[in-house]
């Protein structure tokens, strides 16, 4: 990473990390029109083949729902960034979810934040695609997703600019 | 100040997409609009902190709006509540 820092620079921008292994698509392929519409914020997605949902930034945890589903984490530059884990996962209210952070919590890139098991909640009936929206798209005026396809937890999918 | 109390009947509470709809909703007004719930307060227009009140369904939530064009916040936010939670 420190080379791809060096080669573009500063102004580079900030980057997202996948927060878990997977597929990188897009938000606007995502099966529910509260993330596609991008009603919370701009943003891409990740169906995972991990279990492990890791941090995508360095900075703070600033949500961790009490159902284990999804957590928010606002980076060191001020960008608040959620991560979904599933589609109306909250309906499971905490089951197959296990918390490994806690709010005000500092964190650096790859922490982890929260498990699930993939198996189950599919099993459950649950699509597990997991949004990773900026809440706070309006303070950033350029975003620039990865390629979509196969990326590893911690790999870039996603740059923003101020 | 206005203030109404509302007791949310949505069976997921303030989540996803109506806290999406909600911010989006209360940044339409110049007032400040605070949720206040489950023993914490946000902001109304802070989606993170308003979706990690954890607002459920049957908990009952008082909304404060203060500011310039406050009669008219209280009236708008009231019916999002009716309509959405």
């Amino acid at each position: 990473m420190k080379l791809f820092q060096n080669i573009f620079g500063k102004d580079s921008g900030i980057d997202i990390g996948a927060p878990v292994a997977g597929t990188l698509i897009s938000i606007t392929e995502v099966n529910d029109p509260a993330f596609s519409g991008e009603i919370l914020g701009k943003g891409v997605a990740v169906v995972p083949s991990g279990t492990q949902i890791c941090s995508p930034v360095d900075g703070t945890v600033s949500t961790v729902f009490p159902t284990g589903h999804a957590a928010a984490v606002t980076s060191k530059e001020g960008v608040e960034v959620l991560i979904h884990v599933g589609l109306d996962t909250v309906k499971l209210d905490g089951k197959h979810f296990t918390i490994h952070a806690s709010e005000g919590q500092e964190v650096k890139k790859g922490d982890l934040l929260l498990e699930a098991d993939m198996e189950q909640i599919k099993a459950e009936g649950y699509d597990i695609t997991t949004p990773i929206v900026i809440c706070n798209s309006d303070e950033f005026s350029e975003f620039h997703m990865a390629e979509p396809g196969a990326v590893s937890q911690g790999d870039n999918i996603l740059s923003l600019k101020k | 100040m206005k203030e109404f109390q509302f007791t949310i009947n949505d069976p997921v509470g303030i989540h996803a997409r109506p806290a999406g709809l909600l911010v989006k909703k209360a940044a339409q007004f110049r007032s400040q609009i605070t949720i206040n719930g489950n023993g914490k307060s946000a902001d109304a227009k802070k989606l993170i902190k308003l979706m990690g009140l954890g607002i459920k369904q049957g908990m009952e939530i008082s909304c404060q709006i203060e500011g310039e064009d406050e009669d008219t916040a209280c009236e708008a936010m009231l019916n999002f509540f009716k309509e959405n939670l």
